[in-house]
């Protein structure tokens, strides 16, 4: 130190103020710096113009969407753990708890495990004839498989990884499929839990729900008993803005 | 080379100080202020240049850095509202600049070294010659009749 202060030379006066200056700097560089922590919070506080230029698009939301849905399943998990831990004080909490629990069952927000079947349905491999809309799979064929399956009694379906609960819609949309208002696409997996025999029997009817997809190229369906499999919860929104409870019985 | 360390070392105790406070800044300011930094980036690039060269102004240099970084601010905040990606041509502009005032200060410091090597070389060069048998027994004036 004492060399750079002997060696001060006049010529050098400028020195103090772009250092001034630098840290000013070095000040609002750390202002703008944004961490991986820090993004989510930031994007938010930003004006719809800025938005759009900053996200960079797709991946940036497939991100967040991930991140968020992973959030809900982990509350939805925690809020059941509180749920029994405090039903056991007496009966009736506890009874209430049980009719709460089955409920969330049924309505499908909880993860379920059992026996049943996997119905894999695949855009064709071969080359395309004159229809080449015989050769993929469409948001129908999915359609057609959940009901058959519900009306052979699977307790839970889930297609690529979304639960099918009452409110779950399956569309086209272009060149896609969409399930929960989440895109999927082919291979579509579609597992559902119940009899393994009843199922399969009933994807296998004759002039059934695979009949077409099959005669077409029988490599678009492929049908599998599995012993035990679990299914996740619904990870979507239960929020409703127009239903609202009624007594039954009046119109 | 301190006419980098020391503004470098400016610039890091300016962001450990950044990093430290705990800023609450609106989002849509911190935008802007990426853009900002960059025009103060391009500034004190500049600025270290200039005094290189020893043709620093303070006035010019302090007068600069803040203008320049009301500009890019403005023309940033402009380009969102007539949606033209204006900050694209700010940073393009200041990226440019910075690059060319860096390539500048290296250029400047490397003459300088290469210089004070050949000064330190030629001193060499000139204690060897005028090392005589004699050791410092022949004075100046003597020296020069004697070569004459």
């Amino acid at each position: 130190m004492k060399q750079l202060a002997t060696r001060y030379n006049p010529h050098d006066y400028w020195l103090l103020p772009v250092s001034i200056l630098a840290a000013v700097l070095g000040f609002m560089l750390a202002s703008a710096w944004v961490t991986q922590e820090s993004r989510p919070s930031r994007l938010g506080l930003l004006n719809p113009e800025q938005l759009g230029r900053v996200s960079s698009g797709p991946i940036d939301l497939q991100n967040q969407s991930q991140q968020l849905t992973q959030e809900v399943s982990k509350l939805r998990a925690e809020k059941t753990q509180l749920e029994n831990s405090i039903a056991h004080q007496n009966s009736s909490t506890s009874t209430l708890n049980q009719n709460l629990q089955e409920a969330q069952l049924f309505a499908g927000l909880t993860p379920v495990k059992g026996p049943g079947v996997v119905v894999t349905l695949s855009d064709s491999k071969k080359a395309p004839t004159a229809f080449i809309n015989d050769s993929i799979i469409h948001d129908g064929d999915v359609l057609r498989v959940v009901n058959e399956l519900w009306n052979a009694g699977a307790e839970a379906i889930d297609v690529n990884g979304n639960r099918v609960v009452g409110r779950t819609s399956i569309r086209c949309v272009g060149s896609t499929i969409m399930i929960n208002y989440r895109e999927i696409a082919s291979p579509v997996e579609v597992r559902a839990i119940g009899d393994s025999k009843t199922l399969i029997g009933a994807m296998n009817l004759p002039g059934g729900v695979l009949a077409a997809l099959r005669s077409n190229d029988p490599d678009m369906v492929q049908i599998d008993p599995v012993q035990d499999m679990v299914i996740e919860a619904y990870t979507g929104s239960t929020s409703h803005h127009f239903m609202q409870l009624a007594e039954s019985g009046k119109s | 080379m301190k006419a980098i360390l020391i503004p470098l070392i400016a610039v890091l105790i300016g962001l450990a100080l950044g990093l430290i406070v705990n800023h609450p800044w609106n989002g849509v300011l911190g935008q802007y202020l990426a853009v900002a930094s960059l025009a103060g980036m391009d500034t004190v690039c500049g600025g270290i240049r200039s005094g290189q060269e020893g043709k620093f102004r303070t006035d010019i240099f302090i007068t600069g850095f803040i203008s320049n970084v009301l500009i890019a601010t403005l023309l940033s905040w402009i380009g969102d509202k007539i949606f033209i990606d204006l900050y694209l041509a700010v940073a393009l502009l200041l990226g440019w600049r910075i690059f060319t005032n860096l390539s500048l200060i290296r250029r400047s410091l490397v003459t300088e070294w290469h210089d004070k090597q050949e000064k330190v070389r030629s001193a060499k060069a000139l204690a060897k010659s005028s090392n005589s048998p004699l050791p410092g027994s022949i004075s100046a004036a003597q020296d020069a009749q004697n070569t004459f």
